[in-house]
């Protein structure tokens, strides 16, 4: 387990680090010294947040095949909580990558800085993936690019404990009964739920399936509703269902917590649900119960292709772009692709074939199909919501059920953002 | 050590450039010239990695730099307001509190855990060398490893400390949370910064004679007499390097504290929050380059400070 942690904790704090290696590595780029207009690329670049497949990888090979005619890529790896600033500085040099592949948070941000181009200058087709999942790619009425697939939340469990604990799964159809079901695991002396609280934008992702669940709106982060769902993460830090390091987990840790096979559930992403078939115990998911029964709405994560501004040789760019694009995500290339990364493809044709192939992504089917975009309401704004929500979870999480705490914290975080 | 040296040629120096005209005759000299010459890099240097970024960051803060300032270029003169926003914004004070604190609380206890392990490695016994040694781990650990470890072992459910606190019947500390997590990073940081106030006092005792110590032997001084009226005394210039070094170090932890909460509740102070502002992480998710650039210059200001207050208590030593 440590070693894992100390990995994507290792990841996330080499950011100073990488960020500067970033602006520096920036410039090694396409076309260098070329002037004039639109002189034929020999080479073009690609950023994705997937530091984890190294030049040797199959991803990387993969990527690589998606050469235009004529050019070779260069892919960069860049760890996601930099590729946004990272792109700032390199669109700034003239230096942007052809294609990027952005977190989906980030593009609204990205796209109201200027520093990408719409779909439609730069000729790539947006029509193919489901309304929902290319929500947070639409800024304004103006479309910036396509998804590259899609992942999102579950309630994973472990089976054994719930079985021998009494617990049946069935019957967890709304936050009372999961309640409950907590309770009964840890009067059984088992652990009950693990998930990432952690600071920032992670943080927010796994709380707004609570947050939307309860029936609140982003636009008004201090609602009764809102005030619901910190109130239930925070009983669970106070009567010891979660564990307090809920507080400072990311995913990766809070899913070695359940890989221990001491607790009873987690709230985890589709992209461990291969890694969920292969453990000592039973892991099962089931959706997210919202506050009053059903499922809760769950957020979309993935990134989006996106084509940034380019300042020479635009309309080359931009066509090498809108190739790698089309070979990445283009029809009847979506699945090959996301069955890569452990993604959903984002059409609804191609995710059904892909679901269809696999048992193992049924449960998932209905969540991702009614997922939403966190950033579909806000739009840029949402960056400043986002952070303004992590502050009154974290604020929720060490009030430990304090209710008059919980609700000053997310009073506080309307507040702020007025 | 060095120190001493400087000092001494410090001394002598008045006395050889007394005569004016000598060093007005010396200026004009040809070799002055290539000295020039060989000066220019290091000019260059500092003016390029130094001077320049100095000047962008204080230009920052009175500018209002966005994300897009980026592709537009458009950054509005905001002169003052942007440090009367940051001062006035009620995540200031508390800030500057727990700055401070860390500061403060790290520097107290790093200084004398390494000044009594340093009189302590004065006397040579066996293994002295290895354990000396041992004791420089924290400062070749990366941080990213030792301040993993550090969370891990504070972790409040299962973690290291708090099974060994239950030894004493202490109830379990949840040590990374708002209130506590001040203290946390404290006691991380203390360990992180003990070695290097071994090394450099454990080489400022060497400059010590050990003819003092036996002579205040043969007139009766105990070990504790020895220490307030030979040891401390002696080592007061190389304390006052060590203590605004640390004060700088300090002042400027980022790594161990973010890596520990990601400098939420109490632990955060004015780098972390710099840092947070500056690269859109944590807590201020929106990126805010003018407020950060604010909180560094404070932070320059404050090193620059102390930096005068050292110079101020050598002369005094001096003179």
């Amino acid at each position: 387990m440590n070693s894992k942690r100390t990995l994507a904790t290792a990841a996330c704090a080499a950011l100073a680090v990488v960020s500067l290696a970033a602006c520096g590595s920036g410039s090694s780029d396409n076309s260098a010294g070329s002037s004039g207009s639109d002189k034929a690329l020999s080479t073009v670049t690609f950023w994705d947040p997937y530091p984890q497949y190294d030049d040797s990888s199959d991803w990387a090979k993969y990527v690589e095949a998606c050469a235009p005619a004529g050019t070779t890529l260069k892919r960069t790896a860049v760890p996601n909580g930099d590729v946004l600033n990272s792109l700032t500085t390199a669109v700034k040099e003239g230096t942007a990558p052809d294609v990027v592949l952005l977190d989906n948070p980030a593009v609204p941000d990205a796209a109201a800085s200027g520093l990408l181009v719409d779909a439609k200058t730069a000729g790539i087709d947006t029509s193919g993936p489901d309304a929902n999942l290319a929500g947070p790619g639409t800024v304004d009425g103006v479309s910036y690019g396509v998804p590259i697939g899609a992942n999102t939340l579950g309630l994973y469990y472990n089976a054994d404990i719930l079985k021998k604990d009494g617990v049946d799964p069935a019957s967890i159809k709304d936050w009372a009964s999961l309640d409950a079901a907590l309770a009964k695991v840890k009067a059984g002396g088992d652990g009950g739920i693990t998930f990432a609280g952690i600071s920032g934008e992670e943080g927010t992702f796994q709380f707004l399936p609570w947050f939307w669940g309860a029936g609140a709106k982003l636009q008004d982060p201090g609602s009764d509703a809102a005030v619901a769902a910190g109130q239930l993460v925070s009983d669970w830090i106070g009567k010891g269902y979660a564990p307090k390091s809920a507080a400072t987990d990311n995913q990766s840790a809070s899913w070695d917590l359940f890989l221990t096979g001491k607790y009873a559930f987690a709230e985890n992403g589709s992209w461990f649900a291969k890694a969920a078939t292969e453990q000592k115990f039973k892991a099962v998911m089931m959706p997210i119960p919202a506050k009053d029964g059903g499922a809760a709405p769950v957020p979309t994560g993935g990134e989006f292709a996106v084509a940034p501004l380019q300042k020479k040789d635009a309309s080359a760019h931009y066509a090498a772009a809108n190739q790698i694009i089309d070979c990445l995500v283009g029809s009847g290339h979506q699945v090959k692709t996301d069955d890569q990364l452990g993604y959903f493809a984002a059409s609804a044709s191609e995710r059904k074939a892909q679901i269809d192939s696999d048992p193992m992504w049924g449960p998932w089917a209905n969540a991702i199909t009614s997922a939403q975009g966190r950033t579909s309401d806000l739009g840029p704004d949402y960056t400043a919501t986002s952070g303004a929500v992590s502050t009154a979870e974290q604020a929720a999480l060490n009030a430990a059920g304090d209710a008059g705490s919980v609700k000053k914290a997310f009073e506080d975080a309307a507040g702020s953002l007025q | 050590m060095s120190m001493t040296l400087l000092e001494k040629s410090a001394a002598r120096r008045p006395a050889r450039t007394g005569d004016a005209t000598a060093r007005r005759r010396r200026l004009m000299r040809p070799g002055v010239l290539a000295g020039i010459g060989f000066v220019s890099p290091l000019v260059a240097y500092m003016a390029l990695f130094y001077a320049y970024p100095l000047y962008e960051n204080v230009s920052m803060s009175l500018h209002r730099f966005t994300r897009a300032t980026y592709v537009t270029g458009e950054a509005p003169w905001a002169g003052s307001a942007i440090y009367r926003e940051v001062i006035a914004s009620p995540q200031f004070w508390p800030t500057v509190s727990h700055t401070a604190t860390f500061v403060v609380v790290s520097l107290v206890f790093q200084y004398s855990i390494g000044l009594a392990l340093a009189v302590f490695f004065q006397r040579h016994f066996p293994l002295s060398g290895v354990l000396r040694g041992l004791f420089l781990v924290p400062w070749l650990l990366p941080i990213i490893v030792s301040g993993t470890t550090w969370q891990w072992m504070m972790d409040a459910d299962s973690g290291v400390i708090n099974r060994l606190i239950g030894v004493f019947g202490v109830d379990p500390v949840w040590w990374l949370n708002t209130d506590h997590s001040l203290w946390a990073v404290i006691i991380a940081n203390i360990w992180l910064g003990v070695p290097f106030n071994l090394v450099i006092l454990y080489s400022g005792l060497q400059n010590i004679s050990p003819d003092l110590y036996e002579a205040a032997a043969i007139d009766g001084a105990g070990p504790w007499r020895q220490f307030w009226s030979i040891t401390f005394p002696l080592l007061k210039p190389v304390s006052a390097i060590t203590l605004l070094l640390g004060f700088v170090y300090t002042l400027k932890v980022v790594d161990i504290i973010w890596i520990m909460t990601r400098g939420t509740g109490a632990s955060q102070t004015l780098a972390t929050w710099a840092y947070s502002m500056a690269f859109g992480k944590g807590a201020s998710a929106v990126i805010k380059y003018s407020e950060a650039s604010v909180v560094g210059s404070i932070l320059l200001l404050i090193a620059l400070c102390m930096g005068f207050v050292y110079l101020a208590v050598q002369r005094r030593q001096e003179a």
